[in-house]
C-alpha cells in the first residue's frame, strides 16, 4: 500500500508521452504511434500488382477507395508467414495515402510515459532508421494483459521512415 | 477554414472574370483586324475589370486590384476615343489579361508570378497619355445642338465613330407606358443588337398623355429605315433618318476637340447626303488627319499585316464558363436528375409490395418473378439515365479551351512575326472537365511548336509558292467514345532526315535502330524523352518542356497522340482523348488464374490463336493477321507472372490499338465485357508500369486495368530503339 502510493507520488508529475498501438511481427513487439493509425481490419482479398514493389502485397477496396497493402514482415526483412486468423491490416495515413499494412496479430493501446521510453541509441547502429526507440510499457499503470505477456519490450516506429520508399516526398 | 472558403470563392469568380476578359479581347482583335471597333466588347472589358477591381478590393488582394485600376484606365480612355485601339494596345491588354491569370495563380499557389505591376502601369501610362485627335464630324448631320450639348463624352465618341465609319444616324420617337417603360427599353436595345446601336434617349419634357412618356431615341446604323422598321416590327414608333445638311458646317464644335482642322476626305466630301454606303476605313487606309499614332514602333498598323494571327473563333456564348475545380450546372441538369431519382424511390416502393406478396402469399409465384423482372429492367434503365445525367454534368465543351489557344496563336504570330490564321472547328465537342483542364498544357505545347517550327515566315512562304498566311487548323471531334482532336498546320513539316541525325546525335536512338525504323516510326521519335529539333532553345517551344512531356501528359489522360508531317507541306498531330475517365467499357481477360481488363476503346479485335501459326522475327513472337504482321507480346512474361516463356498451347490474342500501332497481348483466357470505373492506384503503385488503375468489378474484387498505350509504348518502338531490337518478350 505504502509502497504504491510511494510510486504514485513519484511517477504523477510525468504526463503521458506517446500513445501508441503495439501490434507482433513473429517473435517481436512493435508500436505505431496511434495518432497514424486510421483503423484496423481483417485481411482482405488481395489483388496482386505485377511488377509491383517488393513489399508489396496488392491492393484492396477500402469503400471505395484503391488501397495498397504493405507486407509489413517483407519490409522489415523476415520470412513470409501465411495468413493467419488473427492477420491483420493497419490502415496508416502516409503522406495523404491511405496504406494497409499486415501484421500477424494486433495488441492493444499502449499510454508511453516518458520514462517508459529508451532512445533507439540504445540498439547502437543495429536499429534501422524507422525505429525511434524502445518502450518498456508496464507496471501497475492499469494496462489490461492481453494474451501474449506484457513483460516484454515494444519496439517504437516511425510511420514516416517505415514508409517513406512508398512515395513519401 | 473560413478565409480558405472566401478565397476560392474569389477564385472561382476571378477565374471566370479573366476568362471572359480574354473572350472579349479576342473579339477585339478580330473587329480591329477588319478596321472595325466593337464597342460592346469593350464594355464587356470595361465592366469586367472593373468588376475584378470591386472583387480584388471586397478579398483585399491587393496586387490583382492595382492592375485592374491600371488597366481599367487605359480601358476608359479607349472606350472615350481618346485613345486609339490598335494591335499594340491590344497587345497590352492581352499582357494586362495575362498578368491576370499570373496573379491568380500566384494568390491560389503561393507561387510567386513574377508579375510587375508598377512597370506595366507606367507602360499603360505612357499610352493612355497620347490622344487621337477628332475630326468634327457631328456638325455635317442635322443634330439639335441642344441635344447634342447633352451628350456624355462616351455617347458623343460613339456618335462620332458611328458616323465616321459612315453609318447613319435615325431618330426614333416612341411613346412607352410609365410602368412598362424599363422592359421596353430593353426589348428595344435588344432588338437593336447586332443592327443598330443606340447612342442616347431623351425622354420629353412635353409628354401626349398621362401615365406615358415620349422618348427621342438616337440609333447609329449601317442598315436603312426600312431595315430599321423590320426589327423593330411591333413597336410603335416613328422613325426617321437625320440628314446631312446640305452645306459643311465651316466651324463652331461640339465638344472640347483639340484636333487640328485637317479635313477628312470621306467627310467633307457630302456628294450623296442621304444614302452613302462607306466602306469602313481600316486603320491603315484611314486618312490620318490629327491621328496620332501610339505605337511605340513605328505607325502600328505597320507591324501587323492585316491578318496576322486572325482568329475565327466560333462565337461561343458568355455563358459557357467554368471554374477550375467547381462544375457550375444548369438547374434543368439537376432537375432531370432529381426526377429519375424520384421515379427510383417509386421503384422502391413496388419493390417493398411485392416483398409485402410474398410473406403474405397473396399472389402466385409466376406473377411474383414477373413483377421482380420489370423492377429490375426498370431499375437498371434509371440507373444508366442517372450515369449518363452525372456524365453529362460532368463535360464541357472545348470551346473554352480553344479560346486560351486563340490568344497563343496570337500572341506567338506576333512575337515570331509570322502571319497566322487560326481555324477552330468543332469548339462545341464536349470532353470531361478534368480532361478538358489536363490537356490544355500539352494543346498549347503543341499549338506554339507549330507555329514556332512549322508555319513559315511570309516570305519564306510567299518564295516556296504557298499564301504568305500560314493557317493553323484545330478540329475537334467526337469518335465513339473518344474525342479526337487535330492541330493541322500548312507550314513547313518535319524533316525526317534531320529527325534522324538529331535522334542519334542526342543519342536517343542508336544509329543501327535509326535505319531500321520505319518513317512513321521515326516520327514518333520526337516525343521521346531528350530529343528536340529545334536548333536554338527559343522563347516560346523551348520552356524547359519537350514533346515528350506532351506526350506523357496525354497517355496520363488516358489517351494517345499521334503525328504525320510531309515535308514542305505541314504536319498534322493527332490526339486521341477518351470523352471521360469515369466510366469505360472494358474487355476482361485472364493471365495465370489472375483477372484483368483493359479498355475496349484500344482494343481492335480478339482472336483465338492457333500456336501453330505463330511465327518469330529477330526471335520475337509475331503473328501474321490479314496480311500483316502482328508483333506479339506475352502478357504473362511481361507481368513476370511466368518464367521463361512457356510454349503456348492455345492463346488468345488481343489487338490493341494506339493511335496507329498495333500490338497482340497473348492472354490465357477472355472473361467478357464489362463497364468499368477505373480509379487511379495510390501514389505508393504510381511507378509501376503498364497498370494504370483498378476498378471494382461489384462483388469486392479488385481488378487491375491495363494501360493499353503504355505497354505500346514499352514493348514496340521505344524499346526497340532502347535496346536496339533485342527480344523484348
Amino acid at each position: 500500500m505504502l509502497h504504491s502510493h510511494l510510486r504514485e507520488a513519484t511517477v504523477h508529475p510525468s504526463e503521458v508521452a506517446l500513445e501508441c498501438l503495439g501490434f507482433v511481427l513473429g517473435k517481436e513487439r512493435y508500436a505505431l504511434p496511434l495518432s497514424s493509425v486510421r483503423e484496423i481490419m481483417r485481411m482482405p482479398k488481395v489483388t496482386e500488382v505485377p511488377r509491383g514493389p517488393r513489399d508489396v502485397l496488392g491492393i484492396v477496396s477500402v469503400r471505395g477507395e484503391i488501397t495498397t497493402i504493405v507486407d509489413l514482415r517483407r519490409r522489415l526483412l523476415m520470412e513470409e508467414r501465411p495468413v493467419g486468423p488473427r492477420t491483420r491490416v493497419l490502415l496508416v495515413d502516409h503522406q495523404g495515402e491511405i496504406l494497409g499494412l499486415v501484421v500477424d496479430r494486433v495488441l492493444q493501446v499502449y499510454r508511453l510515459h516518458a520514462e517508459e521510453i529508451e532512445p533507439a541509441s540504445v540498439l547502437g547502429s543495429e536499429a534501422g532508421p524507422h525505429v525511434t526507440g524502445i518502450g518498456r510499457p508496464g507496471w501497475e499503470r492499469g494496462v489490461e494483459v492481453l494474451e501474449l505477456s506484457d513483460e516484454g519490450i515494444l519496439i517504437l516506429l516511425d510511420p514516416f521512415t517505415l514508409l517513406k520508399q512508398y512515395g513519401g516526398r | 477554414m473560413a478565409e480558405g472558403r472566401a478565397r476560392e470563392e474569389f477564385m472561382a469568380e476571378a477565374q471566370e472574370l479573366v476568362d471572359s476578359l480574354r473572350r472579349d479581347l479576342l473579339v477585339l482583335d478580330a473587329a480591329q483586324r477588319q478596321g472595325q471597333a466593337d464597342p460592346d466588347a469593350l464594355n464587356g472589358l470595361f465592366r469586367g475589370v472593373h468588376t475584378l477591381k470591386g472583387l480584388a478590393g471586397m478579398f483585399s488582394i491587393e496586387v490583382v486590384g492595382r492592375l485592374a485600376h491600371v488597366l481599367e484606365d487605359l480601358l476608359e480612355e479607349l472606350r472615350l476615343g481618346r485613345v486609339e485601339m490598335t494591335q499594340d494596345i491590344l497587345d497590352l491588354l492581352f499582357e494586362g489579361s495575362d498578368g491576370f491569370a499570373k496573379l491568380l495563380h500566384e494568390v491560389s499557389t503561393g507561387e510567386p508570378a513574377g508579375v510587375d505591376v508598377q512597370a506595366f502601369a507606367d507602360v499603360l501610362h505612357s499610352v493612355g497619355k497620347v490622344s487621337v485627335g477628332t475630326d468634327n464630324v457631328l456638325e455635317a448631320y442635322e443634330l439639335d445642338r441642344q441635344m447634342l450639348a447633352v451628350l456624355t463624352e462616351y455617347e458623343e465618341h460613339r456618335l462620332r465613330a458611328n458616323l465616321e465609319q459612315g453609318k447613319g444616324v435615325f431618330r426614333l420617337y416612341v411613346c412607352l407606358a410609365l410602368d412598362t417603360i424599363d422592359s421596353a427599353l430593353e426589348d428595344i436595345k435588344e432588338r437593336c443588337r447586332g443592327t443598330a446601336e443606340i447612342i442616347t434617349y431623351l425622354p420629353s419634357m412635353d409628354s401626349t398623355g398621362k401615365d406615358v412618356i415620349d422618348i427621342e431615341m438616337w440609333l447609329a446604323s449601317g442598315t436603312d429605315e426600312a431595315g430599321l422598321r423590320a426589327v423593330l416590327k411591333g413597336v410603335e414608333a416613328k422613325i426617321e433618318r437625320v440628314q446631312r445638311r446640305p452645306m459643311p458646317a465651316p466651324a463652331g464644335r461640339v465638344g472640347a476637340s483639340v484636333a487640328p482642322t485637317g479635313p477628312t476626305g470621306a467627310v467633307a466630301a457630302p456628294v450623296v447626303p442621304a444614302e452613302q454606303p462607306q466602306e469602313p476605313t481600316s486603320p491603315e487606309g484611314r486618312p490620318a488627319a490629327g491621328v496620332v499614332p501610339v505605337s511605340t514602333n513605328g505607325p502600328s498598323t505597320a507591324v501587323s499585316p492585316p491578318a496576322a494571327g486572325g482568329s475565327q473563333v466560333e462565337s461561343s456564348p458568355h455563358r459557357q464558363r467554368t471554374v477550375p475545380s467547381a462544375v457550375r450546372v444548369d438547374i434543368r441538369k439537376l432537375d432531370y436528375l432529381m426526377n429519375i431519382v424520384g421515379e427510383l424511390g417509386t421503384l422502391r416502393s413496388q419493390i417493398g409490395r411485392v416483398l409485402e406478396d410474398m410473406r403474405t402469399g397473396s399472389n402466385e409465384h409466376r406473377k411474383l418473378v414477373l413483377d421482380i423482372h420489370r423492377i429490375h429492367r426498370m431499375f437498371h434503365r434509371h440507373l444508366t439515365e442517372v450515369q449518363e445525367g452525372v456524365l453529362d454534368i460532368r463535360m464541357v465543351p472545348l470551346s473554352q479551351l480553344f479560346d486560351k489557344i486563340a490568344v497563343i496563336v496570337r500572341q506567338a504570330a506576333r512575337e515570331l512575326d509570322k502571319d497566322v490564321q487560326l481555324n477552330v472547328v468543332g469548339a462545341q465537342t464536349e470532353v470531361d472537365k478534368l480532361i478538358a483542364e489536363d490537356l490544355a498544357d500539352p494543346l498549347m505545347h503543341i499549338v506554339r511548336n507549330a507555329i514556332d517550327h512549322g508555319v513559315e515566315k511570309p516570305d519564306k512562304r510567299e518564295s516556296s509558292g504557298k499564301v504568305r498566311h500560314g493557317t493553323l487548323t484545330v478540329a475537334a471531334s467526337h469518335k465513339g467514345n473518344h474525342v479526337v482532336i487535330e492541330v493541322s498546320d500548312d507550314g513547313a513539316g518535319v524533316r525526317l532526315e534531320a529527325v534522324r541525325e538529331t535522334a542519334v546525335r542526342k543519342g536517343v536512338l542508336s544509329p543501327q535502330a535509326a535505319v531500321d525504323l520505319t518513317r512513321h516510326e521515326l516520327m514518333q521519335v520526337i516525343f521521346m524523352p531528350g530529343f528536340s529539333t529545334a536548333a536554338k532553345v527559343t522563347d516560346l517551344s523551348g520552356r524547359g518542356v519537350g514533346m515528350d512531356v506532351v506526350k506523357t501528359n496525354i497517355t496520363r489522360l488516358g489517351g494517345s497522340v499521334d503525328v504525320e508531317s510531309v515535308e514542305g507541306e505541314g504536319t498534322r498531330f493527332i490526339i486521341t482523348l477518351p470523352i471521360t475517365l469515369a466510366i469505360v467499357n472494358a474487355l476482361l481477360f485472364e493471365i495465370k488464374g489472375r483477372l484483368f481488363s483493359i479498355p475496349l476503346s484500344s482494343v481492335q479485335e480478339a482472336l483465338i490463336v492457333d500456336p501453330g501459326s505463330l511465327q518469330t522475327v529477330e526471335s520475337r513472337e509475331v503473328l501474321t493477321l490479314r496480311g500483316e504482321t502482328l508483333p506479339l507480346c506475352r502478357l504473362a512474361v511481361l507481368f513476370m507472372l511466368e518464367q521463361p516463356a512457356q510454349p503456348l498451347h492455345s492463346a488468345f490474342v488481343i489487338v490493341v490499338v494506339v493511335g496507329q500501332r498495333r500490338i497482340g497481348l497473348v492472354v490465357d483466357r477472355l472473361a467478357g465485357q464489362q463497364d468499368i470505373v477505373i480509379k487511379s492506384l495510390g501514389k505508393s503503385l504510381s511507378q509501376v508500369p503498364g497498370i494504370s488503375g483498378a476498378t471494382d468489378l461489384g462483388d469486392g474484387r479488385l481488378v487491375l486495368v491495363v494501360d493499353a498505350a503504355a505497354i505500346l509504348d514499352e514493348v514496340l518502338s521505344l524499346r526497340r530503339a532502347q535496346l536496339r531490337g533485342g527480344a523484348v518478350c
